[in-house]
């Protein structure tokens, strides 16, 4: 009898998730404010207008210039006129004829109010407010957004279901399995409040979603140790906090202007901590051990890596060449391969991708750098003999059950013993497997949770990266536009290497699952990372604006 | 931001791999699950944290084989039914590759997609495999097997239902012997000789050789066939157990003359013997259900006239495996189109649904018609005036004995194939006794007498 409700309980999971998750992604989308010109830009001479639609926009001769300007004494890219939270700036771009604001010329940044004439070469542009007073164009329009309270609410039922797995898992109730999860959701209660109530947020959708995979980690540790489940929370606590720490500091671009060469001197400080504190484990160096915790720094520079790539827009016009990113994203990568610590490297080439051509729009330097590392990949092979046999037993896995395939075949046999809706939570045999909860998290979710919702989740991570893209245009600066579409690009490609690692599709490279698997330093890294997709979205910031 | 928001695209490609990847997965979750989850590793099958228990193995009269109970595999209480049954049904740990446990192991443990090996209401979801296989004809043929190893299987070949399959050594499948692996007695307990072996046929070869003669040989019968005790072929001796003195076709193949069979062999040609060997299966693999048998072997390309007549007596490099002469056996005495034997008479869900029904298929051509019948004459001849119709009382059977030579300080394989011709008892067999002592008709042949009596009996 018990085990049919549970098995009931199991199918209504994962519908939920589902349910909540679309609700959360039409919500993000409904909630972006119209295509609407958020100020005017007026050529002098002709009369014609000029509508501007972004926060940071390139002006300049060239066709892909936001405002283009038909005047050959302007250079291609000339200027950017963009919106700080104390108004709009003109910033001259290391142009030709230099940009001049009602006659003076700009130094590096200028402020403009409306009325003021912008001149670029024999081009003059006064700076006029959107003629419709009825639209405020920066206050997004919340048309049938999900309230905040009712995407919590149903996180908080669907965890409720979780907890009743837990509860239930070995027969007679235990109510102390499913105290993790309890305080989880009390963690989740005290952040709505704090972000909704005290900070006056109007937005919640993503934190909802992590708070929805950070659950479903949460019930699978439970089923194998309730310590670990703990210790789960406590890294999930660290993350949130860490991540309203990263809100706070991506809030002001200059600020983290400011910052960038600091963090990437910390960055490779860090790496050269790891590397000469690290022992093995495992077969790569990528743990430190302070007191009773271990770290693991490569996942915190991940979002150190982010902010030394990302950039404005003003910056990305005056400083083009990558020589500066590329330099310390090869200091990143060398290190890694000297702590053996290829699935991380693989992340980071990745997000080096993304930053690399979003900057400079070059496929060269994309294939350029692509064919480094094949290179680079090739000689691995060469010199370390266990990766080749990584490599080896890639697609064969079924030769080797009891050795180099055995985490691989194991994930396979129990996906599927779990069928639609899985076996039950401690129920799976998966978790008896080395780093079942970590590498293997994505078997366990099938065996025991089942394969709709473990697919569920990495859907809704796919999502994330398809979010941040589409507010590529929308952010307030190019400097969000690029690290979310990093952290995005980052969360769903290390999802790609966990779940067909383990599954076969690709050779097994340890690394964890987003917000699922377990791990400290990786909990804490991708709420880090989420902060980038959250300080992307214009809402977030919206509050304290209006405030002010 | 234009650019920005043009550039960002690259995102695009990486969700594109992401869900291509996912695709593929799901698109072998869905194909190929079944046979990922029915591993002998994993723990939802067997061992303590079997979450359901599979399905039951029943033989055709309802004597139960094996069961779940308690989490663990239980098999019949007799020890001597396990054993004559084990190869079969099948270890628990699922090395005996050919038994229905491993063959039926996602049937039997309940498996499907929606809930996997999970049963939502606590019971078995496991189905249970009716076998036509007779428990009781199995344990007389390992009884008279005894402490010999060999193999015996025996088929209706009117209905195709398969009675008998024996293979010896065999072990207790309750409690395996813990040096299985490293005790000489247990070698091949593992397999099923009668799917899984090949051995030198000897005479029961001399079979094809007929077939051959029959078809390329047009006055067979008018021949007559000098037997000395031996003959010498490219200065290699071929030789008689006794001198037979002047033998037609017919004595000559109810007393086995390797002396005329080499002879025949040479004169039909290396290319005609191939080509009939091949036409009988040879070189084939036969199913029993899902399961593939071993490939007999005949293969006379560029040889000596001496290895042509060796060959054609069953020596050489000659190998049969005892399925396909069983099936073989049936096509003769089906004029030449055997029914193909099975195992599985049906398979039942916990709900009572019968899922799979057996039935029997008619398999391809292995003889023409004519040689069939030809061959059956002489079949019976060898039984009624060579080994004595006392061995099969009634049952009016068509045999061939064979003694396979492996040298090597071994006692030969003493065979005997055949089935009976009365419409009433309409039973194929096939008998290998391996390192015999005796000859083959009271090795081999007291056990096929014992297995048609007793299948004719009951």
């Amino acid at each position: 009898m018990l085990t049919t409700i549970l098995f009931i309980l199991r199918i209504i999971v994962p519908f939920s998730c589902i349910a909540v998750a679309a609700r959360c992604f039409t919500s993000m989308r409904l909630g972006k404010r119209r295509k609407d010109p958020v100020i005017l830009l007026e050529d002098t001479a002709a009369h014609r207008i000029l509508p501007v639609f972004y926060w940071e926009n390139s002006i300049g001769r060239s066709r892909s210039s936001d405002i283009v300007l038909h005047d050959q004494t302007v250079s291609r890219s000339h200027a950017v006129l963009m919106r700080r939270e104390s108004g709009w700036f003109v910033s001259d771009t290391n142009s030709k004829a230099g940009t001049l604001v009602n006659g003076r010329k700009v130094k590096e940044r200028a402020p403009v109010f409306p009325g003021d004439v912008i001149s670029m070469g024999a081009t003059e542009l006064t700076l006029r407010r959107v003629e419709s007073p009825e639209i405020d164009p920066f206050r997004p329009v919340y048309r049938r957004a999900a309230s905040p309270f009712s995407l919590m609410w149903s996180v908080f039922i669907i965890q409720i279901l979780l907890a009743v797995q837990v509860i239930f898992a070995k027969g007679n109730p235990d109510f102390n399995a499913a105290l993790p999860l309890g305080l989880l959701m009390l963690t989740e209660w005290i952040l709505y409040l704090y972000s909704i109530t005290i900070r006056g947020q109007v937005s919640f959708e993503l934190e909802t979603l992590a708070f929805l995979l950070c659950g479903i980690g949460i019930t699978l540790i439970s089923g194998v140790s309730v310590k670990d489940a703990f210790m789960q929370l406590v890294a999930i606590v660290l993350g949130i906090v860490f991540y309203r720490m990263m809100i706070w500091f991506l809030g002001d671009m200059d600020r983290v202007t400011r910052w960038r060469v600091k963090i990437g001197v910390l960055a490779i400080l860090m790496f050269a901590g790891n590397l000469l504190l690290a022992r093995s484990r495992n077969g790569s160096k990528n743990w430190i051990s302070l007191g009773p915790v271990s770290i693991q720094p490569s996942e915190l520079i991940k979002v150190a890596f982010i902010i030394v790539g990302t950039s404005t827009l003003d910056r990305l016009q005056t400083y083009k060449n990558l020589t500066g990113f590329i330099g310390f994203s090869a200091i990143c990568m060398g290190a890694l391969f000297l702590m053996k610590d290829f699935g991380t490297a693989c992340i980071f080439f990745m997000a080096f991708i993304i930053i690399a051509f979003m900057r400079s729009g070059s496929v060269r330097t994309v294939f350029l750098a692509c064919a480094v590392a094949v290179f680079g990949a090739f000689l691995i092979l060469k010199i370390k003999p266990y990766v080749a046999q990584r490599f080896e037993v890639w697609h064969h896995v079924w030769q080797h059950t009891s050795d180099s395939g055995y985490q691989q075949v194991r994930v396979l046999s129990y996906s599927a013993s779990g069928g639609f809706f899985g076996v039950g939570a401690g129920h799976g045999c998966l978790k008896n497997v080395f780093a079942s909860t970590s590498d293997l998290a994505f078997g366990m979710m099938c065996e025991e949770l089942g394969i709709i919702l473990a697919i569920t989740v990495v859907v809704i991570l796919a999502f994330l990266a398809l979010y941040a893209r589409s507010e590529a245009t929308r952010s307030r600066s190019t400097l969000y536009s690029i690290a979310a579409c990093a952290a995005g690009g980052i969360l769903i490609f290390q999802a790609c290497l966990n779940v067909f690692g383990s599954t076969d599709i690709l050779p097994l490279t340890g690394v964890t699952l987003p917000f699922i698997s377990q791990g400290g330093t990786s909990m804490i890294s991708v709420w880090g990372l989420l902060a980038f997709l959250k300080s992307s979205d214009e809402r977030t910031y919206a509050v304290r604006r209006r405030r002010n | 931001m234009k650019t920005t928001g043009k550039r960002s695209l690259i995102i695009f490609f990486i969700v594109a791999g992401f869900f291509f990847g996912i695709g593929s997965f799901l698109y072998s979750f869905a194909t190929q699950g079944g046979r990922w989850a029915v591993q002998p590793f994993n723990g939802h099958i067997s061992g303590s944290a079997a979450s359901a228990g599979a399905g039951k193995i029943f033989d055709r009269n309802g004597v139960v084989l094996v069961e779940s109970k308690g989490g663990k595999r239980v098999y019949n209480s007799d020890y001597d039914t396990r054993c004559a049954m084990l190869h079969t049904v099948g270890d628990t740990q699922g090395f005996i590759s050919t038994g229905v446990q491993y063959n039926y192991k996602s049937e039997l443990s309940g498996y499907n997609l929606v809930t996997g090996l999970f049963s939502p209401t606590g019971k078995s979801l496991g189905s249970d495999i009716h076998l036509t296989l007779d428990s009781k004809l199995c344990r007389l043929a390992r009884e008279k097997l005894g402490s010999r190893n060999g193999a015996a299987a025996l088929y209706n070949y009117r209905t195709g239902e398969l009675l008998c399959m024996v293979s010896t050594p065999d072990f207790d499948p309750d409690s395996p012997p813990k040096d299985i692996d490293t005790n000489p007695a247990y070698k091949g307990a593992y397999f099923n000789k009668v799917i899984s072996s090949t051995f030198t046929p000897g005479s029961i070869f001399k079979l094809v050789t007929s077939a051959a003669a029959i078809e390329n040989i047009p006055d067979l019968d008018s021949r007559t066939w000098n037997c000395n005790g031996s003959i010498t072929i490219n200065g290699n001796r071929i030789t008689d157990v006794a001198p037979y003195g002047r033998l037609t076709f017919r004595q000559a193949l109810a007393h086995s003359s390797n002396v005329a069979f080499s002879q025949i062999a040479i004169e039909v040609g290396a290319s005609k013997m191939m080509d009939e060997a091949s036409t009988m299966g040879f070189g084939r693999s036969f199913t029993l259900g899902s399961i593939h048998s071993a490939a007999s072997n005949y293969n006379v390309k560029s040889v000596s006239e001496d290895q042509l007549g060796w060959s054609g007596v069953g020596q050489y490099t000659d190998l049969v495996n005892p399925y396909h002469y069983l099936v073989l056996m049936g096509a003769i005495a089906n004029g030449g189109q055997p029914l193909m034997p099975y195992m599985i008479k049906n398979i039942t869900t916990p709900v009572g649904i019968t899922s799979k029904v057996g039935t029997a298929t008619l398999g391809g051509s292995l003889i023409q018609s004519s040689t069939a019948a030809r061959l059956k004459d002489y079949m019976r001849y060898n039984v009624s005036h060579e080994y004595g119709d006392s061995l099969f009382p009634g049952l009016d059977v068509c045999a061939k004995t064979g003694t396979g030579e492996v040298g090597h300080g071994k006692g030969p394989n003493c065979w005997m194939a055949g089935f009976s011709s009365n419409e009433n008892t309409p039973y194929a067999f096939v008998v290998l006794v391996e390192n015999s002592s005796s000859g083959s008709v009271s090795s081999a042949g007291r056990i096929a007498s014992s297995l048609m009596k007793a299948a004719a009996g009951s």
